[in-house]
């Protein structure tokens, strides 16, 4: 069974259909993109998985159970992450109370352990703070470890959310444009994050308009243009379609591709 | 000059995240000075020229000492002159770009701990020892215990200030609790002589302390913007004043009261935060300020026969625990409130740097981040609410008791926003310049701004300008209090002692929108 179903699934904003009956599904460990123009409904999609939008119908289902309607905190507890295309950091945390902020829901810790810092809050409190420590080594973000997000260079806040997305233990993980506004450097170095969490078993939803990291990672890629799925296919199926290549380039693009 | 007199008045050092500052610094210097130059006043105050009534080291000083006393006295007050005036030295060397070296610092530390010495030794040998073989001339009557004291204290304080300067700047909470904890505590002795109204005034102090510590955990914590505050300081005197009353003939103590206040404020805080819960900034603002306003008009109204009407309820009853007879001195109630404001602190502490501390600053950054990052906004913002309301509602028992007689009146708008001014001025997130703007705004509420006029009268009379006199300060309170405001947020608009996050977050400005309003359902 698929990890993520996505079944017709509308989305309308008053007189604007953002997504049109939509069908995709996922599978565990694999790697899929959402590509298509700017406006075509591809972040509309993430959030209406991850329930910041409520759906106008169709179904999400993950597991085969039905997440649509759910809060997004219920939605994160089930597995699902995600970063955003505007990076969405706690401006003013640091780095590890961000990425302690993606354990809040699974810690044990009560108001009152709080509080009274019992034993349980200290000693739960010091393995988190290690594991978001660890986890922003791994990603190489421990200089920064302690200053606030928003002093952190731009890249690097990219990188950050992607650790505080994994610090919620996610079965998926929805990425945003991941690598927009990065440099070369960052984006290869972004490419093997995303082939290292693939090796860790981790399910990845990506939007990207990188077009060379897109063919590289993933399984298969999604087309979107218009809030309607024109396109499912490998990267080599996708590249090739004439339908895609129409709505990159314009109308007309595709002959010419085909007479070059 | 204005960026001169700007980055003057921005005691914190230029740039750099670190959470280090020298507010702090600033408040315990001139503590000190001002320490030194009541405790070199005080026998004036209290009974001018009065024989028998005032002891310092002034008037060590004045009666012309003979013999070794003489250079005791002398370095005493040399010692008390240089670390009187060396905050304002400090600022000028500011004001001018330049710093004194750590020489200047380790003179000032020997200077201070002098200063302690030789109080120590004029009070011993006055008081204990009831003789005065070193001071020649001088004849002293009952010694002032009170100037003693907080000369010695001042003398400490410049002590720590200038002999650990570098942890003072550092450590700036513990620096400041560790100043400022022994004077609370010895507060009713150093004032023995000195009328119970100070104890009254600290009290007053004390709850609004806790009504502002309250309202930070929901203004400042959670960013909810709350200005209906003192309808659950309504709720917690209330509910104690019903039930250590004749009213209803219940007469429970005051422990448990403080308890049950807290409990009951806390459970109409979720229930009042609920319908609130999709709103943000103005919006919610705008419901609390409802809130506010209903909870006493329906005590007005005497809702169900409890509370007793527009004359609110009265004879309140004051525990008597064996020699601690809370009617007979408000040192009790001072020493109680003390503790649980200490009390009251260190949780709040706890809690800001725990799970649901992270959760609230997430909410308060970005509820939509904070959503699909796994925290139930829902529950985390009832919380925030029923945690700033329990901690109002424990203070409106303390109050109740206190005051033994509660009334609509007391919990009008003008106790929110006073309470909400103590927050913003103090250094809205900040739990130690919360306390800082309480003491300060109860100071300047309950003290300056009423004996205006006597002052003015009394200036009027001495300066020979009877003008002064006739400028009625009292129709003008609100008038100085908003000024002063303005003033206030002109200058430093983080408050008295910025959060850390606020200081960086006022070089940008912006509200992240409602995690409702991005799903479309508000
Ligand atoms: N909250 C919203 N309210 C109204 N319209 C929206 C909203 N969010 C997105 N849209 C519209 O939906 C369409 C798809 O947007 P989006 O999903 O952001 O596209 P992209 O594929 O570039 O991520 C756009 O036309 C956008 O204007
Ligand atoms: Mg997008």
């Amino acid at each position: 069974m698929a990890l993520l179903e996505l079944d017709s699934v509308t989305k309308r904003f008053g007189g604007l259909l953002a997504v049109s009956n939509v069908s995709f599904s996922l599978d565990r460990g694999e790697i899929l993109s959402m590509i298509g123009p700017n406006g075509a409904g591809k972040t509309t999609a993430f959030n209406c998985v991850t329930g910041l939008f409520p759906i106008t119908s169709g179904q999400i289902r993950l597991d085969g159970v039905s997440i649509s309607g759910l809060p997004p905190h219920r939605i994160t507890k089930l597995g699902i992450a995600r970063t955003f295309q505007n990076i969405r950091l706690f401006a003013f945390m640091t780095a590890v109370d961000n990425v302690m902020v993606g354990a809040h829901w699974w810690m044990k810790e009560r108001v009152w352990d709080g509080a009274f810092q019992t034993k349980r809050a200290r000693s739960e409190e010091r393995s988190v703070q290690q594991r978001a420590l660890s986890l922003l080594d791994q990603l190489g973000l421990s200089r920064y470890a302690g200053s606030y997000a928003r002093e952190m260079p731009y890249g690097l806040q990219r990188k950050l959310e992607i650790a505080r997305a994994l610090a919620t233990q996610p079965r998926l993980l929805l990425l945003d444009e991941p690598a927009a506004g990065l440099n070369s450097h960052e984006k290869v170095e972004l490419m093997q994050l995303i082939a290292r969490l693939r090796d860790e078993g981790l399910t990845i939803l990506l939007i990207e308009h990188d077009m060379r990291l897109v063919m590289e990672v993933s399984h298969r890629i999604v087309v979107l243009d218009h809030g309607e799925k024109i396109a499912e296919g490998s990267p080599a199926e996708v590249r090739t379609n004439p339908r895609v290549i129409e709505a990159y380039l314009g109308t007309g693009a595709s002959e010419a591709t085909r007479s070059a | 000059m204005r960026k001169r007199l700007a980055a003057f008045i921005r005691t914190e050092p230029e740039g750099g995240p670190s959470s280090a500052g020298t507010s702090v610094f600033w408040i315990l210097a001139s503590s000190a000075s001002g320490l030194l130059i009541i405790g070199w006043l005080l026998p004036w105050f209290v009974g001018p020229y009065d024989a028998g009534v005032g002891y310092s080291a002034q008037d060590a000083l004045v009666s012309s000492p003979t013999g070794i006393g003489t250079i005791l006295i002398y370095i005493l007050a040399v010692a008390m002159v240089i670390l009187f005036v060396s905050p304002f030295a400090e600022a000028f060397m500011r004001f001018r770009g330049r710093t004194f070296g750590p020489r200047a610092d380790r003179i000032r530390l020997y200077l201070g701990i002098a200063g302690v010495v030789l109080t120590g030794v004029v009070w011993l040998l006055y008081r204990v020892l009831g003789e005065e073989p070193l001071f020649g001339s001088l004849q002293p009557g009952e010694i002032s215990d009170s100037a003693i004291w907080l000369t010695m204290y001042g003398f400490a304080l410049a002590a720590l200030v200038y002999g650990a300067r570098p942890w003072v700047i550092g450590r700036q909470t513990l620096a400041f609790g560790t100043a400022v904890l022994p004077f609370g505590i010895f507060l009713p002795l150093m004032f023995h002589q000195a009328p119970d109204f100070l104890l009254w005034a600290a009290g007053s102090l004390a709850i609004y302390m806790l009504l502002a510590l309250g309202l930070n955990v929901v203004v400042g914590f959670a960013g909810l913007l709350d200005l209906g505050y003192a309808a659950f300081f309504a709720i917690g005197a209330y509910a104690c004043a019903s039930f250590a009353s004749p009213i209803h003939n219940i007469h429970w103590p005051l422990w448990i009261l403080i308890f049950l206040g807290a409990a009951i404020a806390s459970l109409f805080g979720a229930i009042l935060g609920a319908p609130t819960l999709r709103l943000r900034g103005d919006y919610l603002a705008i419901v609390t300020l409802g809130f506010g306003e209903i909870v006493p008009d329906l005590a007005t109204n005497n809702v169900f026969n409890l509370t007793g009407g527009p004359n609110g309820i009265s004879g309140i009853d004051q525990p008597h625990w064996g020699f601690m007879d809370f009617s007979e001195s408000p040192r009790w109630y001072y020493w109680s409130l003390l503790l649980v404001s200490i009390a009251v602190i260190v949780l709040l502490y706890n809690i800001e740097r725990s799970r649901v501390g992270r959760a609230w600053v997430a909410l308060r950054e970005d509820e939509v981040a904070a959503a699909a990052t796994g925290i139930n906004t829902t529950t985390t913002k009832l919380l925030a609410f029923a945690i700033g309301a329990s901690v109002s509602g424990l203070a409106g028992a303390f109050y109740g008791s206190l005051v033994t007689v509660v009334t609509p009146d007391d919990f009008s708008f003008s106790v929110s926003i006073a309470v909400l001014s103590i927050v913003v001025l103090g250094g809205i997130g900040n739990i130690a310049g919360v306390i800082l703007g309480a003491v300060i705004l109860t100071f300047v509420i309950f003290w300056a701004l009423p004996n205006m006029d006597a002052w003015s009268t009394t200036l009027s009379s001495t300066v020979h300008i009877p003008a002064l006199a006739n400028i009625n300060f009292s129709s003008y309170t609100y008038i100085i209090y908003g000024l002063a405001l303005i003033l206030m947020m002109l200058l430093r608009p983080g408050g008295l002692l910025p959060s850390r996050a606020r200081r960086i977050e006022l070089e940008s400005a912006g509200e992240s929108e409602s995690l409702a309003a991005v799903q479309g359902i508000a």
